[in-house]
């Protein structure tokens, strides 16, 4: 590029230079007229009225028109489409009117072949020394490129909204199926058992990905009732498969007999059959069984890899009832359970928990939260029953804020203490 | 959250999966396609190496078991090494530190020295 400084040159340059330019000029333009002829825009001259007075060879040829048609016989708005003749009074031509120019607008001229090309449209009325208008100078550039550029444009900002709206939909349906779904793996509400209170909870960490946390209360026989609760590894809608597959066999398998590892042995049957081969499906599972007599509660129950129960005593005191050794359920053709039983007594509350809760991360170093702060936890509650231990467990989950992100259920069970009122004997 | 990478290696007694990152929901299925692009002969070993692991959730356990039911069907054995404190706790709870043997490294697992399943003491 030549570019020529303000700066002084070197004397013995100044010759040099002076040759350098004539040489430019000459390359560059023979005439100023045909540069004005073959410019790469149009140019024209109009008289007030619109008269075309002057068109170049550019705009001539886009036009499509003799020149000896135009000049003396056209009127610049006489170029444009209709759209074009339109905007040019209603707008162009007034705001030159009022301003003098009129820079860079966008209209369509048509040419003799009858199509519309795009164009840019630039004017400016040239006045005499009074400030008379005398006429006016009018660039055409030509805005094919661009205009195609701005449609495509257009189209990909159209192409993606709609897109936006179209997958912000399937999501809302989406979370709405899953909801339903997650639903309807679990009771809908826990049926009453007399002599017996219950309370449960669920959280989902996420609402697009099912959980696989699940639970179930049900009667099975000569007044006994069958629970369980159980986490089957891993999310999404093939976790949910299994849950399914799980609660429905535990049940029908509870009806048959209702032995705990028994229940287990049939489940663990089930899923490893089922899932032998490709990839397996696993869960752990506490299930077990209530016998109620005498006032008190009869809990038999067996656990296959699940963390074992808690059990809130009316003392105030909490202890674990263990299980350990339990194998995760599915995983080997014959799996070893662990049974373990128990009495509630009036005020007792049986715990059931999935691990969300037991390995949420708290506190700024994400520490584990563990079974032994759940135990100390729940000996801090008064011994009020099992609605009264998930409202306290639930307002903990919500504490634990974005240290929980697991699904988590939880199953309590217990038996209400006697209410003592002075017309207790009465009664 | 850090990615999953597998690389593996091949000592006397089988191939050695050196595990490295999170092992969860999104990158559990990658610890299948490695053991399953793996040529495992009857009577090898396979070691998981869990020393660099980050993070193991249930999806991660249920692919450590794929490992051991793909490694069984080619008559091979499997071994867990280094298996990070956290992910050793919850194999515990869930009775799978019976059916994995557990080695304290890579060493420790070639130095057991056996190439046959039936001879490993921890086995279910």
């Amino acid at each position: 590029m030549m570019c020529r400084t303000a700066q002084e040159p070197e004397p013995g340059d100044k010759h040099d230079a002076d040759v350098t330019d004539a040489v430019f000029t000459s390359l560059l333009e023979d005439s100023a007229e045909e540069l004005y002829e073959q410019a790469p825009c149009g140019y024209l001259s109009t008289l007030m009225d619109g008269t075309i007075a002057k068109i170049n060879t550019t705009l001539l040829d886009w036009l499509g028109l003799d020149r000896s048609r135009v000049v003396g016989r056209m009127r610049f708005a006489d170029l444009l489409s209709v759209g074009g003749k339109l905007y040019h009074e209603t707008h162009f031509a007034p705001l030159l009117q009022m301003q003098g120019e009129v820079s860079g607008i966008a209209m369509d001229i048509k040419t003799a072949g009858g199509r519309r090309m795009p164009v840019l449209v630039t004017s400016k009325v040239k006045t005499t020394q009074d400030g008379e208008p005398l006429l006016i100078r009018t660039t055409v550039f030509d805005a094919r490129d661009r205009r195609a550029y701005e449609t495509e444009l257009l189209r990909g900002r159209q192409a993606a909204e709609e897109a936006r709206r179209r997958s912000e939909a399937d999501r809302a349906r989406l979370q709405e199926a899953l909801a339903v779904l997650q639903q309807s793996l679990l009771p809908a509400e826990l049926p009453v058992v007399p002599g017996l209170e219950a309370g449960s909870y669920y959280h989902t960490a996420s609402p697009d990905l099912l959980g696989g946390d699940f639970y179930d209360l049900f009667p099975v026989d000569g007044g006994r009732w069958a629970f369980f609760l159980g986490d089957v590894c891993g999310k999404g809608p093939q976790a949910a498969a299994v849950t399914s597959l799980t609660r429905y066999t535990l049940r029908a398998a509870a009806l048959h007999d209702a032995d705990p590892v028994t229940v287990l042995t049939t489940l663990n049957t089930v899923l490893y059959e089922r899932y032998q081969s490709g990839e397996g499906r696993y869960c752990t599972t506490i299930f077990g069984v209530l016998e109620p007599q005498d006032g008190r509660v009869g809990v038999h129950l067996a656990s296959g890899g699940h963390p074992s129960a808690l059990i809130q005593r009316a003392d105030g005191s909490a202890d674990f009832l263990p299980t350990p050794g339990g194998l995760l359920v599915g995983v080997l053709p014959q799996a070893p359970f662990v049974a373990n039983r128990t009495d509630l007594l009036p005020g007792d509350t049986l715990l059931l928990y999935t691990d969300g809760l037991t390995e949420a991360r708290i506190g700024p170093e994400r520490a584990l939260y563990g079974e032994d702060a759940l135990r100390a936890f729940t000996a801090g509650q008064p011994p009020a029953g099992p609605q009264a231990l998930i409202t306290a467990l639930s307002g903990l989950l919500a504490s634990f804020g974005e240290g929980l992100d697991d699904d988590t259920a939880l199953l309590a069970l217990g038996v209400p203490a006697p209410i003592l009122t002075a017309n207790e004997d009465m009664t | 959250m850090s990615p999953l990478t597998i690389t593996t290696r091949y000592v006397a007694i089988g191939p050695v999966l050196e595990i490295t990152g999170d092992l969860d929901h999104y990158t559990a299925p990658e610890l299948r396609t490695a053991v399953e692009s793996l040529t495992l002969a009857a009577g090898q070993l396979l070691v998981l190496d869990l020393a660099r692991l980050d993070f193991c959730d249930s999806s991660g356990i249920s692919a450590l078991i794929s490992a051991r039911n793909l490694a069984t069907e080619q008559g091979a054995g499997i071994a867990l090494a280094a298996v990070p404190a956290n992910t050793a706790r919850i194999l515990g709870i869930v009775g799978l530190d019976r059916v994995f043997p557990i080695h304290d490294d890579v060493a420790a697992v070639t130095a057991a020295g056996s190439s046959d399943p039936s001879r490993r003491k921890k086995i279910v």
